[in-house]
């Protein structure tokens, strides 16, 4: 059984990683322990919010580079502590049984070398299935300039894996994270890729990544825009076929002259979700969200910033207007689509009914006629300013929680 | 007319054949208060009946026998009568409803569906599990609704060598599974004696717990918001050991 001092060290290490999901994996039980969920699945709430589906956990913090941003980097000053591949197995199997998991998030500093490293994410995944024959989630980080081969082999084991893109551009990398680069990052992914669909088009037995891959990548640390981050995902998601991008908000844990005095805020990073989300569900083009060099609005969320841009296109029929129509509506999300779309068979709907279905109107309602009447505002200007009023002040009060305490928290320490 | 039952699936389709044609019917399972001058009478089940309307409903709609189980599952006091309502509907319209989503009876019944399909979920995450010497796996759980038994194909499927006990202490009922069947008994208390190692790995997810967290960024609202207080009560990483 792992000490709790070394638990405590390696968990520490890897709780700033952004991704927790467990959904996306069908993986059936074929004797001994656990098995897919589909939908994902969380077991716990953390007092910051967050939810505990995965352990995450680093197989070693004992890093041998030096990125700028990451409170693992050599030469900071943390304890240090690695477990054995079956210490993991056994702490996994055992939260597992008492579900208090839903599987492993297993990640690790660079240690030795990256196929050093490599090889003992592969030897702990691959005991995990075949001699502890556990068929819950895993999810393992892959690392950059490792042999392929290798990674290859960690595919067949688990379900979810991810190279972290780290930063959004290759000069931030360089100037950064000196060790590591574009060349390291999406080539590995793109071979994944195409491994995965060769493997599924082939129709082998077993399992290459059935949840996919993901990344994340820091935001604000690096002088990139809002613009240059969202066309850099759109392309992770049509190019790369990622199922998901992380971003997590910059704040300094570390004085260096190259990175910049000031927490990110969490206001963007809840943008940039935000514009991602309209991107990967709402049939929305990076184009139309934000340009090149330009940031998403800090006063409204990126859906309504698109509409007031866009009045000549509302108000719109919920009584006609197709579902892709009704789903650029501000305040109008999926399942309120769904609801409108369904219940329009049979009746026409009224302001009341939509209130009674429980579809917001707060924002909606200068966008959208039922059976022809309009309960908004006309001026877009007017209705800007009341947009701005209602706006949730959440998440700007956040960052005026950015003390020592979060600095030493900061990084994004992955890898 | 007041129609009491026992909230059982065959009495509440006898109660229904009974209140079909009185307007003023009010079914319920729970402690309802008497309204001066209504009349009540007492609902036992008669299968024949219950078959009859079973058989009429499912010419109209299949899946709504299904919905009807999980709505008298809820641990809402109107459930009854939200039950009552959907299949009067049904039987009115001669025809599904579901995706009539303005119905005021179909929103009703949608919301109860979802809230009892929504805490199936949670506790699919949210239940723990104590071993015991020989390898059984125990739970106790409080749920806002009867779901104890509609766990157990979850677990089962995915720990499918490791009987175990899911107690609805609430309700002191619990749904067993022994390795090979599934069943419900009546269970009042539980004297449950726990693995030699069992207590160690609770000590190590509750440090788990504590270190996973950034205690700079608190948000309880949000935490409690997914995960209510009423659920913490089995839940070892909110207790101290």
């Amino acid at each position: 059984m792992i000490s709790e001092e070394r638990l405590h060290i390696l968990t520490e290490s890897a709780k700033f990683d952004v991704s927790c999901s467990s959904s996306g994996s069908k993986r059936k039980n074929e004797g001994g322990m656990g098995n897919g969920y589909a939908s994902g699945c969380c077991h716990s709430f953390t007092p910051d919010g967050r939810c505990i589906s995965l352990l995450k956990i680093l197989l070693s913090n004992d890093c041998i580079y030096r990125c700028k941003y990451c409170m693992n980097r050599a030469d900071s000053d943390i304890p240090r502590a690695t477990a054995t591949p079956d210490e993991i197995c056994e702490l996994v199997c055992n939260f597992y049984k008492r579900n208090y998991i839903e599987g492993l998030f297993l990640s690790s500093a660079v240690f030795c070398s990256p196929d050093h490293t490599m090889e003992q994410l592969f030897l702990t995944v691959k005991k995990l299935r075949e001699e502890y024959n556990f068929h819950g989630y895993i999810h393992v980080k892959g690392i950059p300039h490792a042999d392929e081969r290798l990674v290859r082999e960690t595919a067949l084991y688990a379900d979810r894996m991810s190279y972290n893109i780290e930063l959004p551009s290759e000069q931030s990398l360089k100037l950064l994270a000196p060790q590591k680069s574009r060349e390291s990052l999406l080539p590995p992914m793109l071979h994944l890729q195409r491994d995965r669909e060769i493997f599924r088009a082939e129709k082998r037995k077993g399992h290459f990544l059935p949840a996919g891959q993901t990344t994340q990548m820091i935001v604000g640390a690096s002088p990139e825009s809002d613009g240059t981050i969202v066309r850099l995902s759109q392309s992770l998601y049509r190019n790369v076929g990622l199922k998901r991008v992380y971003y997590s908000s910059y704040v300094p844990v570390v004085h260096d002259s190259l990175l910049p005095e000031n927490p990110a805020g969490e206001r963007r990073e809840h943008r940039l979700y935000q514009a991602d989300w309209l991107l990967r569900f709402y049939g929305f083009e990076a184009e139309e969200l934000v340009p090149e060099g330009g940031n998403l609005s800090a006063e409204l969320d990126p859906k309504c910033d698109w509409a007031l841009r866009n009045m000549h296109l509302f108000p719109v029929e919920v009584n006609s207007a197709p579902l892709e129509t009704l789903l650029r509506v501000p305040g109008i999300g999926a399942r309120s689509a769904y609801k409108i779309t369904e219940a329009r068979r049979y009746t026409n709907l009224t302001f009341e009914s939509l209130k009674k279905m429980r579809v917001v109107l707060k924002r909606a309602r200068h966008f959208i006629t039922a059976g022809g009447k309009f309960y908004g505002t006309d001026s877009p200007a007017a209705v800007r300013e009341l947009l701005i009023a209602g706006e949730p002040r959440d998440a700007v009060q956040l960052s005026m929680f950015s003390d020592i305490e979060t600095a030493h928290s900061a990084l994004t320490g992955e890898l | 007319m007041i129609y009491f039952y026992d909230g059982s699936r065959d009495a509440f389709l006898t109660a229904f054949l009974l209140a079909y044609h009185d307007e003023d019917a009010v079914l319920t399972s729970g402690g309802k208060q008497l309204a001066l001058g209504q009349g009540s009478v007492f609902v036992k089940a008669d299968p024949a009946r219950a078959q009859k309307a079973e058989k009429r409903l499912a010419e109209f709609d299949r899946q709504c026998l299904d919905e009807i189980s999980t709505i008298l599952r809820s641990g809402d006091l109107d459930r009854d009568m939200v039950a009552f309502r959907y299949v009067m509907l049904i039987s009115k319209l001669q025809k599904p409803i579901r995706s009539m989503l303005s119905e005021d009876a179909v929103i009703a019944a949608t919301e109860c569906i979802r809230r009892v399909g929504f805490e199936v979920h949670r506790f699919h995450g949210f239940v723990r599990f104590m071993e015991t010497p020989c390898g059984a796996l125990y739970a106790p759980i409080s749920p806002d609704n009867d779901i104890a038994d509609l766990l157990v194909p979850h677990f089962r499927a995915r720990l499918p060598e490791y009987p175990f006990v899911i107690h609805d202490v609430k309700r002191k009922k619990a749904a067993v599974y022994d390795g090979s069947h599934v069943f419900t008994a009546p269970l009042d208390r539980a004297e449950v004696v726990l693995s030699a190692d069992e207590q160690a790995w609770k000590r190590l997810w509750k440090d788990y717990y504590e270190s996973v967290n950034i205690p700079s960024r608190e948000r309880l609202h949000q935490m409690r918001g997914y995960m209510p207080v009423r659920y913490w009560r089995f839940m070892p990483e909110k207790h101290s050991l």
